[in-house]
């Protein structure tokens, strides 16, 4: 008996310790998710903890530097909550793909996605709305560029993409439209594979930036990147002429667009979606912080989308294989 | 133990001729400039306050989740190590049949690696800092759990049989006769396992899953050297911290050494461990609070992306045959280098005593980079594949099995070096007779353990292209193909299982005591 009562007392006394780390889970777990949150959230799939009801999350597919993200970001922030009367957050991410993850499991409400994470982001999450876009991203531009020591010339038209076979070639990201999806498009309609570059195999450098410095400094011959970030660069002085240089401009094709979650009017008010493109649409040059905020993105202004745009970026990433 | 031919652990070396002829037809030399960059930046690291601050949070971050990681893996691996122990059933219910059973299940969490339950669990939940702590506290409970296991079942049953015998319960005489000789090695296991988990722990952040990797791998890619050094020089000064706290910890509580494993009795330091284990609940507690680590959230599964119509003819068609061919040759070369450069390193430095600490501070490095950045870095001057893959891996796992090497040769053979040395013999050969030779199985045993293990890890550098299993893997997840990515982490388990059963075997091979002293999961069992 003693026995049986001291291991009584040890079980008895080992259940109260682990009581108040398993208290909360039962919480959660006895009442169905959905349950649970019908009162303050109509749909079970955005069940989020209580502090997503008040604060616009934003990102951005982190296709820069980060301390440019961060800036440029931040300001964005401000300027949204200036305009809508939330408050707005930014959320760094760290990778396209998980960009996509946070907006599908509703981490992220509104995210400055490029065009493939975007169609991405829509065909995971539908209702998903397109919010608003640059002017320069209904005709996007990638460039070819290439280390000047290389011994790669420029390129008059497309097939000549083929004197790229047994160089060494970086992308940026692998989700990225401008820095992969696209230049990889281009590649194969000239006859590249991607077993034909030097190792048998790409580099994916993570970003734009990243891709110019390491084609810069002679650790890859030639690249792909986004004309925008490719002309900031250079105006900036990063990218330095003497060392790397422009190969061929793709043809246009669409590319970045804001997202938003379908559930914005219901957590933020009715109407709020519409408020929040008619906001990012009234950006002009004339406003001190709305000029700094165009001009990271490069852009004059932002307008409007028009999805059926975005077919054509979803046709090409089901031919490459980046959408299912 | 019997001692081996001294040669035996020089053997994986050999590897370096293939290696080191190939290597210059990879090398391009195109970025030079930049690995100099890079070195030159580790002398001055950014002393910015944003960056300093910025670094210092992310390795808040990262020590919070190795931490709780680490104790959930603890708590989930004692449990089912008990629940999977062939002595505990027999004891208890007179068949040890469920403890094969229980074991066998267990494989399946253990042969996936981390990062990939963190990424399953990103999908599954959203992105939030328990996903990170429960990455790592299921495939360690699982792996703990069998260590538990193993290590119960070793133990001599003579106490519990006389125990048994004198009409205790079987629970009392199970606690009794097996819990003192089992809870120093299960201490001295589980601070080995808090290391592995700060690694792990950095590692799942250079993947976005939060903290200091997330950090090292943006400054990285974005070639800002001086902002990345701040990051490693405060990590390497948490994880040498951490390694001396735990060897001391170990020493001061009389813990078997690592490889040359002799038992002793815990020392009376019972009350101090008692203390220590209350110190470290309410940090736990803590620890949780400010990661804002919520376990109901973890309940709230977001259901997995709209998957197209899986297409099995497509996953049939990837050259299967080559991707796992090029991750076992990817593993084979990165276990060799590491198994064999680590003794012939100590021995071509051993004349020269600053040599020895050049040596050290070199795997300290290895150990602190999470291989993903040592790929990245390599393809600044190397074409990307699978040598490039290998190289990473196998400088990563020269700073464990070095750093392991060395702490097992400081306790023994120190008798026969130093005669070798009076006798006249030059000192390489001293080291390598008089405390290598002894070493030479445990210390292959583990090596052939730590192959599995790199097998394992060989997902990790799939970042620089075309290593095989993790490359396509890492493609299949960008391209949210749910098909694929199901069929390539079954065909990562299948291979790690298969893998686990040969390393298994050689280990017991290498561990074959013909004299009966010994049992054969001292040195490669524990250290896992």
């Amino acid at each position: 008996m003693p026995a049986r009562e001291r291991w009584t007392a040890a079980l008895a006394g080992l259940c109260l310790t682990l009581l108040p780390a398993v208290l909360p889970a039962q919480n959660g777990g006895l009442v169905p998710p959905g349950l649970a949150q019908q009162t303050t959230q109509p749909k079970p799939a955005q069940a989020k903890p209580a502090q997503s009801k008040t604060v616009l999350r934003i990102g951005a597919i982190p296709d820069q530097n980060p301390e440019k993200l961060n800036r440029l970001y931040g300001l964005v922030a401000d300027e949204l909550g200036r305009q809508l009367g939330v408050k707005v957050s930014y959320v760094p991410v760290t990778d396209y793909a998980a960009a996509v993850s946070a907006f599908r499991t509703g981490n992220l409400d509104l995210v400055w996605f490029g065009g493939l994470t975007g169609v991405q982001a829509s065909l995971q999450k539908p209702g998903a709305q397109m919010i608003a876009q640059r002017d320069i991203d209904a005709q996007f531009y990638s460039v070819f560029i290439a280390n000047t020591r290389s011994g790669l010339k420029p390129i008059q038209n497309q097939k000549g993409l083929a004197v790229l076979k047994g160089k060494r070639f970086t992308f940026g990201s692998e989700s990225s439209t401008s820095g992969r999806l696209m230049p990889q498009y281009f590649l194969s309609q000239a006859g590249v594979k991607l077993g034909d570059f030097a190792g048998g195999a790409p580099g994916f450098s993570g970003s734009h930036d990243a891709t110019i410095a390491l084609v810069q400094s002679g650790a890859y011959d030639a690249g792909a990147v986004n004309e925008q970030v490719w002309k900031s660069s250079l105006r900036s002085g990063k990218a330095n002429r003497s060392k790397v240089t422009q190969i061929w401009r793709t043809p246009s094709y669409p590319d970045y667009l804001w997202l938003g979650q379908p559930n914005l009017d219901q957590r933020f008010g009715k109407g709020f979606t519409a408020k929040l493109r008619a906001a990012i649409v009234s950006w002009r040059p004339s406003d001190a912080e709305q000029k700094r905020i165009l001009e990271l993105f490069g852009a004059q202004q932002f307008t409007s989308v028009k999805a059926g745009e975005y077919k054509k970026i979803e046709q090409v990433g089901r031919q490459i294989g980046k959408i299912r | 133990m019997k001692p081996a031919a001294p040669l035996w652990v020089l053997l994986p070396a050999l590897v370096l001729l293939p290696v080191l002829a190939l290597l210059p037809g990879i090398s391009h030399g195109g970025g030079w400039e930049l690995v100099g960059q890079f070195a030159a930046a580790a002398l001055r690291p950014s002393l910015d306050p944003l960056v300093l601050g910025s670094v210092l949070g992310g390795l808040g971050i990262t020590a919070g989740i190795a931490l709780l990681g680490w104790a959930g893996s603890l708590a989930l691996g004692v449990v089912l190590g008990i629940a999977s122990s062939r002595v505990v059933w027999r004891t208890c219910t007179g068949s040890a049949g469920p403890a094969g059973w229980i074991r066998r299940l267990l494989a399946l969490p253990r042969s996936i690696h981390e990062l990939l339950w963190g990424l399953l669990l990103l999908q599954l939940v959203g992105l939030q800092p328990a996903v990170a702590v429960v990455a790592i506290a299921i495939p360690f409970g699982a792996l703990v759990a069998r260590v538990v296991s193993d290590l119960l079942d070793a133990l001599p049953t003579a106490n519990l049989e006389a125990l048994r015998c004198g009409g205790a319960a079987a629970p009392a005489a199970l606690l009794t006769a097996l819990g003192p000789p089992l809870l120093p090695q299960v201490i001295s296991y589980s601070g080995y396992r808090l290391e592995c988990a700060l690694r792990s722990a950095t590692l799942l952040g250079v993947f976005g899953l939060g903290g200091l990797g997330t950090e090292l791998r943006l400054t990285l890619q974005s070639l800002a050297f001086p902002e990345l050094w701040t990051g490693l020089w405060l990590l390497l000064a948490v994880m040498l911290l951490l390694e001396a706290l735990l060897g001391w910890l170990r020493r001061r509580w009389a813990m078997p050494a690592r490889l040359g494993l002799r038992q002793r009795a815990v020392g009376g330091q019972g009350r101090e461990m008692v203390g220590a284990g209350l110190v470290l609940l309410p940090l736990l507690g803590a620890v949780a609070w400010a990661l804002d680590v919520r376990p109901a959230a973890l309940l709230q599964w977001q259901g997995l992306p709209p998957l197209g119509p899986a297409d099995w003819s497509a996953v049939a068609a990837l050259p299967w045959p080559l991707l796992i061919g090029n991750t076992l040759l990817l593993t084979l070369i990165a276990a060799a280098l590491a198994v064999g450069l680590a003794p012939l390193l100590l021995l071509l430095v051993q004349p020269w005593p600053a040599g020895g600490w050049l040596v050290r501070g070199l795997w300290a490095l290895g150990r602190l980079w999470p291989p993903p950045l040592t790929a990245l870095l390599l393809l600044f001057v190397l074409q990307p594949g699978v040598l490039t893959g290998a190289l990473a891996l196998g400088f990563h796992n020269l700073g464990i099995l070095g750093r392991l090497l060395l702490e097992a040769s400081e306790t023994s053979g120190v008798a026969q070096q130093q005669a070798l040395v009076a006798a006249g013999t030059g000192p390489r050969l001293a080291l390598l007779y008089g405390r290598f030779s002894g070493l030479a199985r445990p210390y292959l045993a583990y090596g052939a353990y730590r192959a599995d293990v790199i097998l394992r890890e060989s997902v990790v550098v799939g970042l620089v292209g075309a290593t095989g299993l993790g490359s396509q893997l890492l493609e299949a997840l960008s391209s949210f193909a749910g098909d694929q990515l199901l069929a390539l982490v079954l065909a990562y388990a299948l291979l790690t299982l298969l893998g686990e059963d040969l390393s298994d075997r050689a280990r017991l091979w290498l561990l074959e005591t013909p004299h009966g002293d010994g049992h054969p999961q001292e040195a490669g069992g524990t250290w896992r």
